[in-house]
């Protein structure tokens, strides 16, 4: 069994509870091909570096998993028709960068943007939730 | 080559040519793999229009080069550097 990085490039403009969303989807596939979920890394709201299907703005995920080496074709499939992810990348990680990732940090960087969230009330929180469905 | 014979030559016979020698920033460092994500490392390897700069300008080894050069590329793939900046 190989270690995989992915990172994920979801829409912006998502609740913490459709992002968990996403990683219980992905989780479900994992565990459906003898994989496993090892850490997951929200990295939150950035600019990108270019526009992506029209948004510039992305909610980053970062995932260290195990995969079957034949099922890593099937799991970009899938990432590709999931329609909330905008764009992702895969990487197989030795068994030294996935020591050294698993032990590090999160790296911090630029994440200013991650400020300019509009502060929601929680009373106001119903509303927000619909008008989110509303734009997807 | 041309550099290690230079020295041979008696200093008279040459004019003294002053370069500094450059080092490699992460050899400075230790660092043997280059982190695609560490934005904070590469920005400073990057031209003002995108472009990753050269070794002979940075004055970072072969492998390191080598090894930034892939660290980019992923890093532009998943968009958190440009391929390209507007002048």
């Amino acid at each position: 069994m190989k270690s995989y990085q992915s990172v994920l490039i979801l829409k912006a403009d998502l609740d913490d509870a459709q992002v968990d969303q996403v990683i219980e989807k992905i989780t479900e596939f994992l565990s459906k091909n003898n994989g496993s979920l090892l850490k997951v890394d929200k990295w939150g709201k950035k600019r990108l570096g270019y526009r992506i299907k029209k948004s510039r703005f992305g909610y980053y995920l970062n995932i260290y998993h195990t995969c079957e080496s034949l099922k890593v074709s099937a799991l970009e499939a899938d990432y590709k028709l999931y329609d909330l992810i905008l764009k992702f990348l895969v990487i197989k990680l030795s068994a030294k960068e996935l020591e050294q990732e698993m032990k590090s940090d999160e790296i911090d960087n630029g994440v200013e943007e991650a400020k300019e969230k509009k502060p929601v009330t929680k009373s106001e929180s119903d509303n927000g939730v619909e008008e989110v469905k509303e734009k997807n | 080559m041309a550099r290690s014979s230079g020295n041979k030559i008696s200093k008279s016979t040459r004019k003294k040519t002053q370069f500094t020698q450059k080092i490699c920033r992460f050899c400075a460092d230790k660092v043997t793999r280059i982190i695609f994500y560490d934005i904070k490392s590469l920005k400073p390897l990057i031209s003002e229009r995108g472009k990753i700069v050269s070794s002979r300008i940075s004055g970072n080894c072969a492998m390191h080069q080598r090894r930034l050069t892939t660290a980019i590329k992923r890093a532009r793939n998943i968009a958190l550097l440009p391929f390209a900046e507007a002048s």
